[in-house]
């Protein structure tokens, strides 16, 4: 009935307007400061209620104050996308928990979590077993170095005859994934430390780290003898010292425990033998990327159209521009970079050549394009 | 009454001073150079509607004005060659979009942008000395930026009128024949559906009554109500758009409407019971009939029109 009554009214309503003209106003029009102030709905209270009066009766003052309260909502835009963002970001947090989500992502993600602590641990396990491997090289070392001393339980004694038989093997299967684990180039700083290990562990140190090796002395040394703790504060004692050496004579150091290397057994050369490579490997890739980063930063200056332009935080600068400088903020295809680009079609060129955002200084003035 | 004044210049230049402090480059401007054009947005907006304004509502309207805008016109209006810079550099495009929406050609747009800012800039000179220029229209109320739309889009309408003057004439001659066309066209409507004269005749009674009373009551209707009305019927503009002009939301502009329509329908339905005689049921009838017989009439006539 309500939507009916409706209906009769507005087809009668749209007869009247047919038929009907709103009165003229001699002249008295409001002017650009009333109708900008109207259409964006800055003026007071009485002020606006005479403004509305002349409006209701006035077609072509109307006309202009819808046309500007058209143009200052589409201005606004930006501001209320702008706005919206915060929305936007909690349908995205709302959308993680929607009923899809939760019957297949949910599971899916516990099957990797799942898989993540299964590999976590076996490496884990791995890593123990080259642990084992290193005391079992360390104590092979200390009785060629010093077969005067009476051969004394290592702290090695604690593993099982099985887990020593099987690190090798694991060891070597795993040596490239640790290769990989150290390829990350080891600062010149940590140097010292690996060579320190290297002296006390032979071959093995650029494997291991300090942590690695307190791992391996903490658990595995169940009842150490005085010899062992002797030797034991030696070893703690020269890797101090060598931590305080330079990165030279950290360099000096590995080839020793690569001298060192050759002449340990048939099985320590296959394990430890190799892992100075990787340390030379990472020296050598520290150049590479050093290479590589003067050659990212020449990929992050760019010449377009006469200009040249470095990337900072992903915003294309103007090597012209001054910081200090205030800028004229545009976005691609508003109505003012439309404006813009038509006076200036090399902007426009730039603008296309160099994506995100760009900081132009053109006759003087700089732009800063979205 | 007469310490009135001193009390407004006082508050005025308080004001002022607060102007300034919030403006982000005042660019140099004084209390003194800000007083006169304060003084006269508010004697516009709010004494010539209420000469008793308080004055925390003067306080609280000038603390609402655009700071840095005015100060910017302002020191363009002084002559400050930095300030006239930065007032092209910031609304070159802002007027050049205004004028291209407003004009038929790129070339018809490009000529009203540079009368935009030879009138801004103002070729003319004052009695004191002063450039002529439309910027001391601005009262800094709303923004720069509506302001110079505004601007453009009234010169583009002066422009259009004296552009048109010499057509005119044979336009309202065609204007005029087009209504009394349509003026014949509603005393003798041509619909398929009307079964005899009699009905036919009853009807356009019906019709002549209810418009009469439609047309009586809108015009009582309270300004916003009437706005609204005009914004949607008379210049088709969609409930957006009219809820923009009105400053409320799209869904506020329909409940309104709605409203409206309801109140209206009551209004005319007393004005034929009270004043014409009719009944009730009557009324009902002839809403439903009148309406049925403008739908028809719209058919016929998008019909005809494709």
């Amino acid at each position: 009935m309500g939507q009916e009554t409706n209906k009769e009214m507005d087809l009668l309503l749209q007869r009247l307007s047919r038929s009907a003209s709103d009165s003229s106003n001699d002249g008295n029009h409001l002017d650009a400061d009333e109708l900008s102030s109207y259409a964006e709905n800055a003026l007071p209270g009485a002020a606006r209620a005479r403004y509305t009066e002349h409006l209701a009766e006035c077609a072509s003052c109307r006309k202009l104050v819808a046309q500007l309260a058209s143009s200052g909502a589409v201005v606004s835009a930006t501001e209320t996308a702008r706005v919206s963002e915060a929305s936007a970001l909690r349908k995205f947090l709302a959308s993680l928990f929607s009923p899809m989500v939760l019957r297949y992502a949910v599971p899916a993600l516990g099957l990797i979590v799942v898989a993540v602590i299964g590999l976590t641990v076996l490496r884990r396990n791995e890593r123990a077993d080259s642990v084992a491997q290193l005391t079992e090289q360390e104590q092979r070392k200390a009785t060629s170095a010093q077969p005067e001393q009476a051969p004394s339980q290592s702290p090695s004694a604690g593993l099982s005859d099985n887990q020593q038989e099987e690190a090798p093997a694991v060891s070597a299967a795993s040596r490239p994934e640790r290769a990989k684990e150290t390829q990350p180039a080891p600062p010149p700083n940590q140097s010292p430390s690996v060579s320190a290990t290297a002296d006390v562990n032979q071959a093995a140190a650029p494997t291991t780290t300090g942590a690695a090796q307190r791992a391996a002395n903490e658990p595995v040394a169940p009842k150490p003898t005085p010899a062992d703790e002797e030797k034991q504060k030696k070893v703690e004692s020269e890797a101090r010292r060598q931590e305080v050496q330079g990165r030279a004579e950290s360099e000096v150091s590995k080839e020793r425990a690569t001298d060192a290397a050759k002449v340990e057994d048939r099985r320590s050369d296959d394990n430890f033998a190799r892992p100075p490579a990787p340390a030379s490997r990472s020296i050598a890739s520290l150049h590479r990327n050093a290479i590589e980063e003067k050659d990212k930063s020449d990929a992050d200056t760019r010449s377009v159209a006469g200009r040249r332009f470095r990337r900072e935080r992903g915003i294309w600068i103007d090597t012209a521009y001054d910081s200090s400088r205030s800028t004229v903020n545009l976005t691609r295809g508003s109505e003012q970079y439309r404006a813009l680009v038509a006076d200036e079609p090399a902007i426009k060129t730039i603008a296309e050549q160099l994506d995100g955002e760009i900081i132009i200084v053109w006759k003087g003035h700089a732009y800063r394009i979205r | 009454m007469k310490s009135a004044k001193p009390e407004i210049e006082t508050l005025l230049n308080e004001s002022a001073a607060r102007l300034l402090a919030r403006a982000s480059d005042s660019r140099s401007l004084t209390r003194e150079s800000l007083v006169p054009r304060i003084s006269a947005a508010v004697e516009k907006y709010l004494l010539r509607n209420d000469p008793q304004t308080p004055h925390e509502e003067i306080s609280k309207f000038v603390d609402e004005m655009q700071a840095d805008d005015l100060c910017l016109i302002i020191a363009c209006e002084r002559g400050d060659e930095g300030a006239w810079n930065d007032l092209v550099e910031r609304f070159t495009a802002t007027v050049r979009s205004a004028a291209r929406s407003a004009s038929a050609n790129e070339d018809a747009a490009e000529d009203l942008a540079q009368s935009i800012w030879a009138e801004l800039y103002g070729l003319r000179t004052r009695k004191d000395g002063m450039p002529a220029s439309k910027l001391a229209y601005y009262s800094g109320r709303g923004s720069l930026a509506g302001w110079l739309r505004a601007v453009v889009a009234q010169l583009a309408v002066d422009v259009f009128r004296k552009q048109s003057r010499l057509v005119q004439a044979e336009e309202d001659t065609d204007l005029d024949r087009l209504a009394r066309d349509a003026q014949v066209g509603e005393g003798q409507p041509v619909l398929a559906g009307v079964p005899n004269p009699e009905e036919s005749m009853s009807n356009r009674f019906a019709q002549a009554d209810m418009q009469q009373a439609l047309n009586k009551v809108v015009q009582e209707l309270p300004a916003e109500d009437r706005l609204l009305v005009k914004l949607y019927y008379f210049d088709n503009l969609r409930l957006r758009e009219a809820g923009a002009v009105l400053g409320v939301h799209e869904a506020t502009a329909s409940r309104r409407l709605t409203r409206i329509q309801t109140d209206l329908r009551k209004r005319v339905t007393k004005i034929l019971i009270d004043e014409r005689g009719w009944t009730q049921a009557e009324t009902e009838r002839s809403f439903a009939e009148v309406a049925q017989h403008l739908d028809t009439d719209l058919e016929s006539w998008v019909r005809s029109a494709s």
